[in-house]
This record gives structure tokens, sequence and C-alpha cells, in this order.
């Protein structure tokens, strides 16, 4: 152990007197925390493909057919579940919201009434999406609202219907009653003469206002986040560990090329030991940096720790993480060159696909899927666990336990190609 | 103290060590000599346990297991390329070096001490290697080896692009090396060199030992004759008597005893404008033995 130690104290001072390094470790990624908490703090929706969890309290004909009209919207994917789960899935992150019917919104077609039959559980990190949300269920509360009462369709069969039922007016003569079929013939005739979206397309004007929906932020009450910078203080610690493994990834080749790797096979040090001592060195350096940046953030920002045995939990999970993948990296290439480009190639895509430059709410179906993959997205899940979704030791037990498992197989396969490498 | 038998190593179709044999006996200094390419590294790296033979043995102190800590930590090994920290000072890669085999506290700051002194960076300790011109990054790259006070030694290369005033302080200290009783193997590519400092001299090439043995016995056996060229003030009136070929006024005679030839030379009353004898060394000894230049 104390080889090891002095392996990685090594290592730890000239990445302090390597200041390009420190900056990409450091410098970069509280730049990009700073510019997305910025971006991301004003106003902004979702391209396509928002996950929502919708609970039909209602079960009534309309709900069922209004929840399958929201889902054949492209911008919406639906799945149906109770309220505590869908509430459930919004506070772990695996659906941005949850929409609830609750009980008589049949009877109102969700828009009329004084009190809100739609309910909209966002989570915080998406609430500008909220609005976003809101219009689409306006959209289609009101496209079947359209095509009941005020589409010309609509009209002509509500028409004939009471035509068909006039013998059973009550309290109108003879007279009257031709009076009033006559008119309705009429009415039906004019109908049947105008164009067929002209009497639908009256009814559109001010159907938000019409809609009541009362819309709630999914955490606990004890976490919340407040700002832009605490949703996306996480991607910048991500930013933190894609920095130091890339740095030390490149430091291994570097030793290699340079034939201090060499020097250190020949001393009376296990290459266990010499690896283990690298690692070391990166698990510190991603430690120290994300509790920095965090303190930064805490004390400039704003930014808070809801839990701080749960943040200690994903900063330790994520830079083991790291380590491992800071490993395999250092045997992508023969030379500082070639394992630098490939570093950061691969990191990049990784951050890319997890959420680590943009939100994942902003990407198509398919590639959030594919960001499951991807280091970061754990990372950065773990990270919100810990900072405002108030995870419990139980919930973390997901992001933990794959970002281990991702860190064990890059530094294993890492150690196998090295030690192969090297006979 | 030192002992390979039959070493062997290949890669693919390139057999880089093709079963080489040599002891080396203790306070002894045992030069491999060969071209680049020839096997020179890839032997020293199967002696310190680095690389894997795939066949033959080697034998430090008695252990047969060169990859065991009691055996690496009695071999001080200063690699081909600099292998320091640039940004590390001098004393700091001394320090860290020392503490891989052990050296801590009161000694380790003695043995910094020393080892700056050996390398001529006494002045210059506290300065990161990666200020140091390429003769003090080399003199350091010497004293890392050094800084556990190893009795074995093995440096491959260690003058390699440096300049004349570092290369002549590197040979100093591994003379004064010598005279301290270390065993050291050293590699190199330049005859003046092994010629200087080693004892006995292994010519290898294409993984091969072609001729192993004492420099002058090197020399005797496989440099040839030496060669002697003088231009002459006058040639005499008869000039049938004179030893060798005439060519106008300039002389060549071939000899294997070119200080009798000389002494003939005097005894003919000659006046000599100029006069060169060209005696073989291991360069000659590498050309005869394979057709080639050591620096080809």
């Amino acid at each position: 152990m104390k080889k090891t130690w002095t392996v990685a104290r090594k290592d730890l001072l000239i990445l302090l007197r390597d200041k390009g390094s420190l900056f990409w470790v450091v410098g970069f990624p509280l730049l990009m925390g700073l510019l997305l908490g910025a971006i991301f703090s004003g106003t902004g929706r979702p391209m396509t493909g928002m996950q929502v969890a919708a609970v039909d309290e209602d079960q009534t004909e309309f709900s069922k057919t209004f929840l399958a009209r929201l889902d054949s919207l492209t911008a919406v994917t639906i799945t149906t579940t109770s309220r505590d789960s869908a509430f459930q899935l919004v506070r772990t992150g695996k659906r941005a919201a949850c929409v609830i019917l609750r009980k008589g919104f049949g009877e109102t077609g969700g828009v009329f009434g004084d009190s809100a039959m739609i309910e909209i559980g966002i989570d915080p990190a998406r609430q500008t999406e909220a609005g976003y949300l809101q219009g689409m269920l306006a959209q289609t509360a009101f496209a079947l609202l359209q095509e009941r009462y005020f589409s010309s369709q609509g009209i002509k069969r509500e028409l004939h219907q009471l035509m068909q039922d006039s013998h059973a007016w009550g309290g109108l003569d003879s007279t009257q009653k031709g009076f009033a079929t006559g008119f309705l013939s009429n009415l039906a005739a004019f109908m049947e003469s105008t164009e067929p979206d002209t009497a639908a397309s009256a009814g559109t004007g001010k159907t938000k206002e019409l809609m009541p929906i009362a819309v709630t932020a999914v955490t606990d009450d004890r976490a919340r986040p407040r700002s832009g910078f605490e949703i996306f203080f996480p991607a910048a610690l991500l930013w933190a560990l894609i920095g130091a493994a890339a740095t030390f990834g490149v430091s291994l080749v570097k030793e290699r090329t340079a034939g201090t790797f060499l020097r250190l096979r020949i001393a009376p040090i296990q290459r266990a030991h010499i690896l283990a001592g690298k690692g070391l060195a990166c698990f510190i350096t991603c430690l120290s940096v994300c509790a920095l940046l965090l303190l930064i953030g805490h004390v400039i920002l704003g930014v808070r720790v809801a839990d701080f045995g749960i943040i200690v939990l994903a900063m330790a999970a994520s830079s083991l993480s790291f380590v491992g993948i800071m490993m395999f990296i250092s045997v992508l290439g023969k030379s500082e060159e070639a394992v630098a480009g490939a570093a950061w190639g691969i990191l990049l895509v990784c951050s890319m696909i997890g959420g680590g430059m943009v939100p994942s709410i902003f990407m198509p179906g398919w590639m959030r899927a594919i960001g499951s993959i991807s280091p970061v997205k754990w990372g950065i899940l773990s990270f919100e666990g810990g900072i405002w979704r108030n995870f419990t030791l139980a919930e973390m037990m997901l992001p933990v336990g794959v970002l281990l498992s991702i860190g064990v197989v890059g530094y294993t396969v890492g150690v196998i190609i090295l030690t192969r490498a090297d006979r | 103290m030192i002992r390979a038998e039959n070493l062997r190593k290949q890669y693919d179709r390139l057999v880089a060590v093709d079963g080489l044999s040599f002891h080396v006996d203790r306070g002894e200094i045992f030069g491999l000599l060969g071209p680049n390419g020839a096997g020179k590294t890839t032997t020293i790296n199967m002696l310190v346990g680095i690389l894997k033979p795939d066949g033959g043995s080697v034998n430090i102190n008695g252990a047969d297991d060169p990859t065991r800590a009691n055996v690496r930590q009695s071999i001080g090994y200063a690699p081909q390329s600099i292998a320091i920290y640039d940004r590390l000072t001098a004393s700091e890669n001394l320090e860290f070096f020392g503490k891989l085999y052990g050296i801590t506290g009161r000694r380790s700051k003695e043995r910094i001490a020393w080892a700056l002194e050996f390398g001529g960076l006494k002045d210059t300790g506290k300065k990161l290697a990666g200020a140091f011109s390429g003769g003090m990054k080399r003199r350091l790259n010497l004293a890392a080896a050094l800084i556990h006070d190893p009795p074995i030694l093995m440096l491959d290369e260690p003058t390699v692009g440096v300049d004349p005033q570092s290369r002549n302080l590197i040979f100093d200290g591994i003379e004064g090396l010598k005279r301290q009783g270390k065993t050291i193997i050293y590699t190199t590519h330049y005859m003046e060199e092994a010629q200087r400092l080693c004892d006995r001299v292994a010519i290898i090439d294409h993984g091969k030992i072609l001729a192993l043995d004492g420099i002058e016995a090197l020399i005797r056996g496989h440099g040839g004759s030496s060669v002697i060229e003088a231009e002459l003030e006058r040639v005499p009136d008869d000039a049938s008597h004179l030893p060798g070929t005439l060519d106008g006024r300039r002389l060549r005679i071939v000899t294997p005893r070119p200080l009798e030839e000389l002494a003939a030379l005097g005894r003919l009353n000659l006046q000599f404008a100029e006069l060169r004898i060209d005696r073989p060394n291991l360069e000659t000894v590498f050309l005869n033995l394979t057709g080639r230049s050591l620096r080809d």
C-alpha cells in the first residue's frame, strides 16, 4: 500500500503542476456547469417524445379516448400506470412528467368546471416543459370536444338527433313544434352547405383559459432544485470525471512511451501496485474535483446537497467507474496522441448520449435508450439523487450498480490488454 | 554474478535474440556492442525480468528469477529512453525512485545528495527536470538508476544524444562506479565507449553473439592488419626496397606488426611530410565480422 501511495502521490503532484490538464479536470467542467445552468435556467421545450406516465382515475370512455389521443401525438409517449407508480417514475427521473385524469374528467370533458380535472406531476429538472405539456393536454381535450360538439359532423349529428326526438318535446303546441323543427331542418340544410371545418375553427380561441390544470413538482418536500445551476451541476461533475479519466489515461500511456513505466516495473514493486497507484491518483482526483466543484457550486451558485451520505456514495461510485474507464482508454492506442484522441472521442459520445451536453429530454426516444449504456447518464442520475432528487439508498442501488459494473469491466479489460502488450 | 544461457526471444517472425550465452563477473564492465536493432535492449529486458524469454535462462546473483523483489533490489537500470518525470524536480525524481526501493528519511537525503553530485546536478536539484538540457536529463536518468546503491547496473545506451561534456562526465562516473566494485552491463553502438569502458565486449548482430572477448583479444583476433600511410618529402632514387605500395609520394603499408614496420622505415633515413597509423579497432572488428559498419 505504501508503494501504491508513492506512485499515486507522484501522479497527483504532476497533475497539480500541469496547468493544461488541470483546466480539463477543473476549469472546463466548472465552465460547463455555469453555461448549462445559465442557458437552461430560462425557457425551453422538448423537441420530441416527452416520456409521460399517465393515470386514469376516471375510467370513462372519454378519459380512455383522451389518453389514446394524447399518446398518438409524436411529442408525447404515454405509459399508463397507478398514481403512486407514476409519481415514483417521475421522482426517479424515469419519466419527465405524469398526467392524472381525476374522477369526473369525462363529465366535464376536462375543460369545464371550477376544479382541475387534470393534474400534472413534473420532474423539477424539466419544469420548463410543464407549460409545453399543458398545451398538448389542452390541444387533445379540445380536439375531442370539437369532434363532439363543434365540428359540422358533430353538429349535424346533434341536429338530427333533436329532430328525431321532437315528438317527445313537452310544453309546445303543434305550431311551435313545426316552427322549431322547420328551424332545425333549415339549420341542418345550412350546415350541409358549409365547409366541414368552418364551424370547428370557431371553437378554438380560448382553449387554455377554459381548462384548469393542477401542476405540481414531483419531489420530496425536503429537496427541490431551486435553479438551473442546481439541476445542471451533476453534468458539470461528470465533465470533471471525464477530464480526470482522459488526463490519467493519457498519462499512463505517456509513462509507457517515455520509459518511466518500464523503470517502475523494474523496481521491486508489482505491476498491480503500479496500476493501483495510477488508479488511486485518478480516484483521489475525481473525488477532490467533485468536492471542489460542489463547494464552488454551493458557495457561489447556491447548489445544495440534499443528502450528504448519498452524494458521497454517488461521488465514490462515479469516481470508481471513471477509474475503470481511465484504465480502459489508456490501452486504446500506443501513443499519447492516439489515446487522447480515442479517449475524448469516446467520452464525448458518452457525454452526448448520456445527457452531459444536452439534457436527455431533448433527445429522441431511441437515443435516450442508447444513453443507458453511457456511464455519464448513471453518474448524472446518482448525483441528482444526492443533490435534489433525495434518493433513498435503495434507489441509489441501480445507478451505483451500473457505475461500479462499468468501472470493474473497464479496469479489468484495461489491465488484461496492458499485460498482454508488455509481454 | 550474472549468467545468461541460450537466451531466445522472438516477435512473430522476427528473432530478436537468438541463443545468447554469456556471463559477467563481479566488478566487471561487460559491453554489449552492436548496431541498432541487434537485440541489445531485448537482452537487457530479459535479464531484468521485464520480458520473459522464449527459451534459455537467466541467473543473477544465484537467483533464477529476476522478477523477485530481492533480485530487483540489487539491480539499477537506466533505460535507453530518458525515463524521468519532467514535472518533478531532479530531487523529487530521485526521491520518488528511491522510495520504490525503500529509501526514505535521512538515507534518502544522503542518497539524493550523492546522486545529484554524481550527475553533476548539485546546483540544479530543485529545478524541474523538464527545464534540463538533453545532457542533464541523461545524467539524471543515470543517477536515478543509482539512487538505491545497487551492486549491479544495467545501462542501456546511456550516452545517446548527449553533448561531449555530458558524455565525459558520464564516462568518469561509470569509471568511478567500477572502482567501487559495481558490476555493469553496458550496451552501446559507439565502439569508442566500449573500448574506453569495457573489460570484455560481446559483439552482437541479429540477436547473435559474433564474438566475445577482451578488447585487445577481439582486435587481435578479428581486427585484421594496421595500415601505415606516409607522405614522403622526397622519393628515393631506388624505391624498389620500400615496403608496401608507393603511389607518387604516398606510401601505404598494410601490416599486422606496425611498430616493427615503423622501425624499419626509420632505418631507411626517409623524410616524412605526413605519417599516420590506422590501427584496427572494434569498428573494424565489426566490419570484418559482418561486412557492415556499426552505424549502418
